[in-house]
């Protein structure tokens, strides 16, 4: 499967980028994570707030669908999570914006070391898929939701 | 606030006051070592320098440290010198701090202390932060003629003695990682423990005792009646003290060396990542 556009776009940037200056726009990204955060007034089909054992501090995710189906995040931080979640919020609400629930559930995740680069996957590989993680969890509840609904309105629609 | 007076070695702490008034003083280098590994960059101390445990400390093929041509290498490219006093300070209540310092006594650089609070109080008093990287001309560092592991590190094959002969051993884990029903910290990921649990004869004493909420070191009253009156210790004990992967055991080793004076502690760094791993390794549970 191919990457969605916007993240595509990102994975370029990152892709030439050196360690150094990878870092630094993993900072430049930590530091808008507060801006994917949710706004007044959006209403969301899913909330998932929760403290895992593989977060520092408490991570939510909330996802919103817009008209033509497609899945828009959001992302609150709690105060003690790290830099590369930070970051990573920022770069996944932006890279998957607008894909479908189906798409964002499909997509590979080979994509981070190409962002993060290879030491820091090494030294973080739970960190840096952590967030990735929770966006598939929230759409797949989503989607077995979708299903389970479609399947009760074809099985009344047949009694 | 100020410095116990009453601590064994209160001169090995300095308080994030005196830090600000020390912020340019040329012998002094501030070394930030913290957790979280692009933290630094987010903003640091001015002046400060990042010594990063992993990268920098740890050899990058063997599980060991560095080689003391390697540290003598990072002392140099920071511009310290053997006389540069180092005050340490990072995240997580001063973890990764004391394990930096820890590792720099290991190559017998003596002039260090350790900032009280660390990053959290620096940054709660609303003292700056900057993204500015300093640059400091290269010093010359002469070559440690040897790593000093006898005196304060310990080996699995120490630990084991230490363990068989029943000589104090501290395991600074959380309760659940001793009882062994978790093998990892709360908050942190499995990361490739095959069995839980801890030492035989290993008394838990978490290390999270040893500081306040706002990541202060509890008074030296405290800390005696943690270790000296509840665990029986005195400052002649040779205590052994580990961990998951020897940064929390340090900040424990800091403790008793600096703050109650122990003259024997060692670390295990080896800790339960080699010990609970480790085939044969007797282990006890206590669930």
């Amino acid at each position: 499967m191919s990457y969605p556009p916007k993240l595509s776009g990102i994975i370029d940037l990152f892709s030439g980028l050196s360690d150094a200056e990878k870092r630094e726009t993993l900072i430049a990204y930590a530091d808008q994570a507060k801006s994917q955060e949710p706004r007044e007034g959006e209403i969301f089909a899913l909330e998932d707030i929760r403290k895992d054992e593989e977060c520092t501090d408490t991570v939510a995710v909330f996802l919103r669908l817009d008209d033509q189906g497609g899945a828009h995040f959001r992302v609150t931080l709690g105060p003690q999570v790290q830099t590369l979640t930070r970051a990573m919020s920022s770069i996944l609400c932006k890279g998957l914006d607008g894909i479908s629930p189906a798409d964002v559930f499909e997509i590979p995740s080979d994509f981070v070391p190409k962002i993060v680069g290879a030491e820091l996957v090494r030294v973080r590989s739970q960190t840096v898929y952590y967030l990735l993680t929770r966006m598939k969890g929230i759409v797949k509840v989503w989607l077995q939701r979708q299903r389970s609904s479609a399947l009760a309105d074809q099985e009344q629609s047949e009694d | 606030m100020s410095i116990d007076p009453t601590y064994a070695h209160p001169e090995a702490l300095v308080t994030t006051a005196w830090v600000s008034e020390h912020l340019s003083d040329a012998n002094f280098r501030i070394i930030e070592s913290n957790e979280d590994v692009l933290l630094y960059e987010t903003g640091h101390l001015p002046g400060a320098v990042h010594i990063d445990w992993q990268r920098d400390l740890q050899d990058q093929t063997i599980r060991d440290y560095i080689q003391p041509e390697a540290f003598a290498s990072l002392c140099a490219r920071n511009g310290i010198t053997p006389e540069t006093t180092c005050i340490f300070y990072g995240d997580k209540s001063n973890w990764w701090a004391c394990y930096a310092l820890w590792v720099f006594r290991l190559f017998g650089h003596d002039k260090v202390k350790i900032m009280d609070g660390g990053r959290e109080k620096w940054i709660a008093e609303g003292r700056p932060l900057t993204r500015e990287i300093p640059r400091y001309a290269a010093s010359t560092y002469p070559v440690p003629a040897v790593r000093r592991d006898s005196e304060i590190r310990a080996f699995y094959d120490q630990a084991l003695v230490h363990s068989r002969s029943a000589l104090p051993m501290i395991d600074v884990r959380s309760p659940g990682e001793f009882n062994g029903s978790v093998t990892h910290m709360p908050e942190y990921p499995q990361e490739g423990v095959l069995r839980g649990g801890h030492i035989p004869g290993a008394h838990s004493i978490p290390w999270k005792q040893a500081v306040n909420a706002d990541a202060t070191f509890r008074s030296a009253a405290e800390l005696r009646k943690i270790y000296e009156e509840d665990l029986g210790l005195n400052p002649g004990s040779d205590v052994v003290a580990y961990c998951r992967i020897g940064e929390r055991s340090s900040h424990t080793w800091f403790v008793l060396t600096y703050l109650l004076g122990f003259s024997k502690v060692r670390n295990y760094d080896g800790s339960w990542t080699e010990w609970g791993n480790r085939v044969g390794a007797p282990i006890e549970k206590s669930i």
